[in-house]
């Protein structure tokens, strides 16, 4: 019970802002605060160093003019009205969205249906299914690029080969490219939450099921109804880790199709890149970047929201 | 419980230990400047960092050795670390070094990136003087191109032409050397046409092991001379017009050129692939997976020496007066970044004379690129190597040296343009005119 | 384990043979690219470049590794285990203490702080990356290792999941020791230190795995080929002028087996510990 009620203090800070301190004396919070920050300090040197204070200069670059010469004055807005001008952008958009709307779901989904298929077989099984699943993951996400580029590959590539579509060219291929993005992407995205799932629905409160099981539900009843509310906080990490992992695809566009072709597998990640070492217009990249950085605070505190809820 | 906690344990005390292995391993760049071996009692030394883009044999660091030893034998005091850098990622090294105010102190490169992109933005020193003191063999063609606004930022060393090349037994047994003129290495584009034809056929009916006859390769990054040259060849015109004030693919002659491909690509006796970048159809000629390549040169020639199996046949491109202009492959040389310390600039300029005009350690370096030098005066470098014959019809390319237009302005963005053109004509069978003219609409927007 | 199996009775002996099937086809898919990684390293160039599938190397060649160690790929091979062990040291280090704080203390800031936190989890490091590199200027550290691991320390992912995990830590544990007179460093590591500690397992083997498959940084942060790492390396190999898949493959198998050979002798801890971090939080 108490363990209930920290777990309730903790999760509502903004709600009350009081009700943290309830039952404090005064010098007690100030304690609390002070060893709280202390313990903070190590990490927060690094994180307020590494990522908080190059987000700031970076707000502050895409106000600039900026090329390789230096910041040659001040831009504006002018970064950002061509943003929304740029069909590049728009196109890098849709297909962000695209790869996060089809690879989150998918992997969420696909890799929950793989665990309950094993998470009662024999244990030697199970953890060679787990084991297969995972190894894209370990083999590390360039190896795992550079050998789908040769079985890809239009004239020497085994799926050609495969399919007899000698010379078809999957990844210079405007409808094909992106697909395979998405699916080399699910590939090295789905071993972590199947190991996740197997051990959330291996601790899912027995006696609750066979309960159900014998008030006559279905196996569909007794999934949605029992485990799945007690598999929500796995839910929650998985598609916090997957969509990180979207959104943070890089080795496989930069090394199977660098946004192409057409632009087809250009997403605003990528884009910022692209925009900063190709074309060298730093304040533009950086206003992109921006751009992304908001698109993905609002993404992130919207799956926090709806899972929080339940 | 147990278990786990060892084997923790384990692994936090070897990555300990690796950690404490290399910690000489992870700062490389700090080597302290002054106290090198050699220089005794030298009261300051100056230490250079060279870029080196893999041009011709300078592919790795240890190219340099002999010439940056040498060098530092006839100037004690300074001393130069070379970084080796590529086409596939050099622009974002040096875009990421130039915005981190951490520039080299020399380049290595053509003027493409020395007076195109870095001078133009300010961050070139003038190199006049050492054009005054030693330029004046160099011809009109390159000197031009060596300077932006009346001003030299780029000391040329070599110069060649880009050409394209045809795997002689493949051509032979499928009967379509009838088309080439061995003689001069060119031929007319009709024949051009007629061979890749006669390859094609030859392919299809098992005569001959090759896939597809060639590849126009539309993915980004590097080797887009190849495909430039192709296009532009083809009708005999120009891709940037006369007076350089616009981008000229949309011109009758190169719209005629694209519709010409791209109806070989239709037809089977040409293939495209969005996918593939320059090395990947280079590599694909080595392979016999197609009998000719669009990007070829004597340092192509080197580097894929050992892995083909056939004679590759060094040849201009097609052109339809049988006169090709190729484009001018470099000229490469040197360009010195303004780091804002006079004794690194001064130092950097005696390091691009002595490379470029000390004829010893200049013949060793022009040798090293495989191509030929600027300097009219120096003759033929290559008469007593041993590999003259392989050299002739690199020689004989640059007879065939076109117009250089790779400083018209707004030259990087077109470059991101030029694949995704090519791309919609030839692999998705967009309107020629159509296609060409955004083209050019586009790249003009950056022109300046 | 057994017992259980009564459990399915609710579904179709078809259904089982379905997903068996399904599952073993997948588990072909997802072998096949180490599989092809490993097998074609030993092709020589005919059997990479043939023009229909060779599922086994017909005649076994060590070249491609051969030509791979004419290059630093030993060198390369200690630089990434190099980044990725001290990113994970470290990161186990400082998220411990502040997960513990942000889970367990109550504090002024904590609520925005947290928030702040979770909106950065997701942040790609390409946004940031042109402050990042002018950074690394600064502290003379551009072109060094520590330039790939200080920025890994510092993404926030790491305090979130040790938040998670301290929360579960009974407040009377706590209440305890303070009563009995320890100190906020004594509580810490005597008390706290033990009962977080399979999360922390699960933190290193996040940080170790996503630090060596964080091709980005390391392509902006690493130019010299002293300093490359093997994944880098690959990558570079596969280079402007040169698609030798022979070579690629050797340097993709010399990169993978090591950490998939890990994997494999501790797959128990490992999953272990994955699972751990997401089951408590």
């Amino acid at each position: 019970m108490a363990q209930n009620a920290v777990a309730t203090a903790g999760k509502k800070p903004k709600k009350e802002k009081r009700s943290q301190f309830s039952g404090m004396s005064k010098a007690l919070v100030r304690r609390e605060t002070i060893s709280a920050y202390l313990f903070l300090l190590p990490s927060l040197v690094f994180f307020v160093g590494f990522v908080v204070v190059p987000m700031f200069i970076c707000v502050f670059y895409s106000f600039m003019e900026y090329g390789l010469g230096g910041i040659k004055g001040f831009a504006g807005l002018d970064n950002y009205i061509k943003l929304f001008q740029d069909p590049i952008f728009h196109k890098g958009f849709l297909n962000t969205v695209l790869i996060v709307v089809i690879a989150v779901p998918c992997v969420t989904a696909f890799s929950l249906w793989v665990s309950s298929a094993i998470y009662k077989m024999h244990a030697f099984t199970r953890s060679f299914f787990r084991c297969v699943f995972y190894l894209p993951v370990v083999t590390g996400s360039v190896a795992i690029t550079v050998v789908w580029k040769w079985i890809l590959h239009p004239y020497n590539g085994i799926l050609n080969q495969l399919t007899g579509t000698a010379g078809f060219d999957w990844l210079g291929n405007q409808s094909t490219a992106i697909w395979f993005i998405i699916l080399i992407l699910f590939t090295t995205s789905i071993g972590q939450p199947i190991v996740l799932y197997v051990a959330a629905l291996g601790n899912v409160d027995q006696s609750l099921v066979e309960a159900a099981q014998v008030d006559g539900a279905t196996k569909l009843q007794v999934f949605w109804k029992i485990k799945w509310p007690q598999i929500m906080p796995t839910t929650l990490y998985v598609l916090v880790i997957t969509t990180i992992n979207s959104f943070q695809c890089f080795a496989l566009i930069q090394l199977l199709t660098k946004g192409g072709p057409m632009n087809a597998t250009m997403t605003i990640m990528y884009q910022v890149y692209d925009t900063a070492y190709r074309l060298n217009d730093l304040g533009y990249a950086n206003a992109i970047g921006v751009i992304l950085a908001i698109i993905i605070a609002i993404f992130s505190a919207i799956q926090f929201k709806v899972v929080k809820t339940d | 419980m147990k278990k786990r906690i060892l084997a923790l344990l384990l692994a936090a005390s070897m990555s300990l230990g690796l950690a404490a292995c290399g910690g000489g391993g992870g700062g490389t760049t700090e080597t302290t400047p002054g106290g090198e071996t050699g220089s005794g009692g030298e009261t300051s030394s100056v230490e250079l960092s060279l870029w080196s883009f893999n041009i011709g044999g300078f592919t790795d660091a240890a190219a340099w050795d002999s010439i940056v030893a040498a060098f530092e034998e006839a100037n004690p005091g300074i001393k130069v670390t070379v970084t080796p850098i590529n086409y596939q990622d050099g622009d974002q090294k040096l875009t990421t070094a130039i915005s981190s105010n951490n520039a080299p102190d020399i380049i290595f490169e053509g003027p493409e990136r020395i007076v195109g992109n870095y001078a133009r933005e300010g961050l070139m020193v003038d190199l006049s003087d050492l054009w005054t003191a030693s330029g004046s063999d160099i011809s009109e063609g390159i000197s031009s191109v060596s300077q932006l606004d009346g001003t030299y930022y780029m000391y040329p060393l070599s110069v060649a032409a880009h050409c394209m090349a045809i795997n002689y037994e493949a051509f032979e047994a499928a009967g379509a050397l009838q088309y080439i003129d061995e003689e001069t290495r060119t031929w007319t584009t009709d024949n051009f046409v007629k061979a890749m034809e006669a390859i094609r056929d030859a392919s299809a009916n098992g005569t001959i092991n090759i896939t597809v006859p060639g590849i126009i390769y539309c993915g980004a990054q590097g080797g887009d001379q190849g495909t430039r040259a192709l296009v532009n060849n083809l009708y005999s015109d120009y891709y940037v017009t006369e007076d350089g004030s616009s981008y000229n693919a949309n011109s009758a002659n190169n719209v005629k050129a694209l519709t010409l491909l791209q109806e070989m690509v239709n037809n089977k006796s040409m293939s495209a692939n969005a996918s593939f970048a320059a090395s990947d159809e280079l590599q694909a000629f080595a392979n016999q997976t197609c009998a000719v390549t669009f990007c070829w040169n004597y340092s192509n020639y080197t580097q894929y020496a050992e892995q083909t199996q056939f004679t590759p046949f060094a040849m201009a491109f097609p052109s339809d007066d049988g006169e090709p202009e190729l484009e001018m492959a470099g000229p490469y040389g040197f360009g010195v970044f303004n780091n804002k310390d006079e004794a690194k600039i001064e130092a950097a300029k005696k390091f691009v004379d002595f490379v470029c005009n000390d004829q010893t350690a200049g013949t060793e370096a022009v040798k090293t690129t495989g191509f030929f030098p600027v300097h009219a005066d120096w003759g033929d470098v290559y008469a007593d190597a041993e590999d003259a014959e392989v050299r002739a019809p690199f020689a004989l390319m640059s007879d065939y040296l076109g117009r250089y237009y790779a400083l018209t302005g707004g030259w990087t963005e077109q470059r991101a343009l030029w694949w995704p053109m090519l791309q919609a004509i030839m692999t998705t069978g967009a309107d020629v005119q159509t296609a060409a003219d955004d083209f050019v609409t586009q790249a003009n927007a950056n022109i300046g | 384990m057994k017992a259980k199996t009564t459990d399915l009775s609710g579904t179709s002996t078809g259904y089982k043979v379905f997903a068996v099937v399904v599952l073993i086809l997948l588990a072909l898919f997802f072998l096949f690219p180490l599989y092809w990684i490993v097998t074609g390293s030993f092709k020589d160039a005919i059997e990479i470049n043939a023009k229909y599938p060779i599922w086994f190397p017909q005649n076994p060649t060590t070249d491609n590794y051969a030509r791979l160690f004419e290059h630093e790929a030993f060198r390369w091979l200690f630089n990434i285990v190099f980044i990725s062990a001290m990113a994970m040291i470290l990161t186990c280090l400082t998220a411990s203490f502040a997960g513990y704080a942000l889970g367990k203390k109550r504090f002024y800031g904590r609520g925005i702080l947290f928030t702040i936190i979770i909106c950065a989890m997701a942040l790609p490091k390409q946004v940031i990356v042109i402050p990042l590199l002018q950074e690394m200027t600064f502290f003379h550290l551009n072109n060094n290792l520590w330039a790939v691991i200080l920025p890994t320390v510092g993404w926030p992912f790491g305090v979130f999941l040790m938040k998670q995990f301290s929360e579960t830590i009974p407040n009377e544990i706590l209440e305890a020791a303070r009563v009995d007179g320890a100190g906020e460093l004594r509580t810490f590591f005597s008390v706290v230190f033990p009962m977080i500690k399979p999360g922390i397992g699960a933190l290193a083997i996040f940080t170790f795995v996503n630090t060596w498959n964080d091709y980005f940084l390391q392509l902006v942060m690493l130019t010299d080929e002293e300093i490359w790492t093997l994944p880098l390396a690959i990558a570079n190999l596969q280079g402007e002028m040169s698609s030798d898949f022979g070579l690629i493959m050797a340097g993709a198998a010399l990169a993978a087996i090591p950490i998939v050979v890990v994997f494999i002798a501790f797959q128990k801890y490992f999953t272990q510990g994955i699972a751990m971090g997401a089951v408590k939080g």
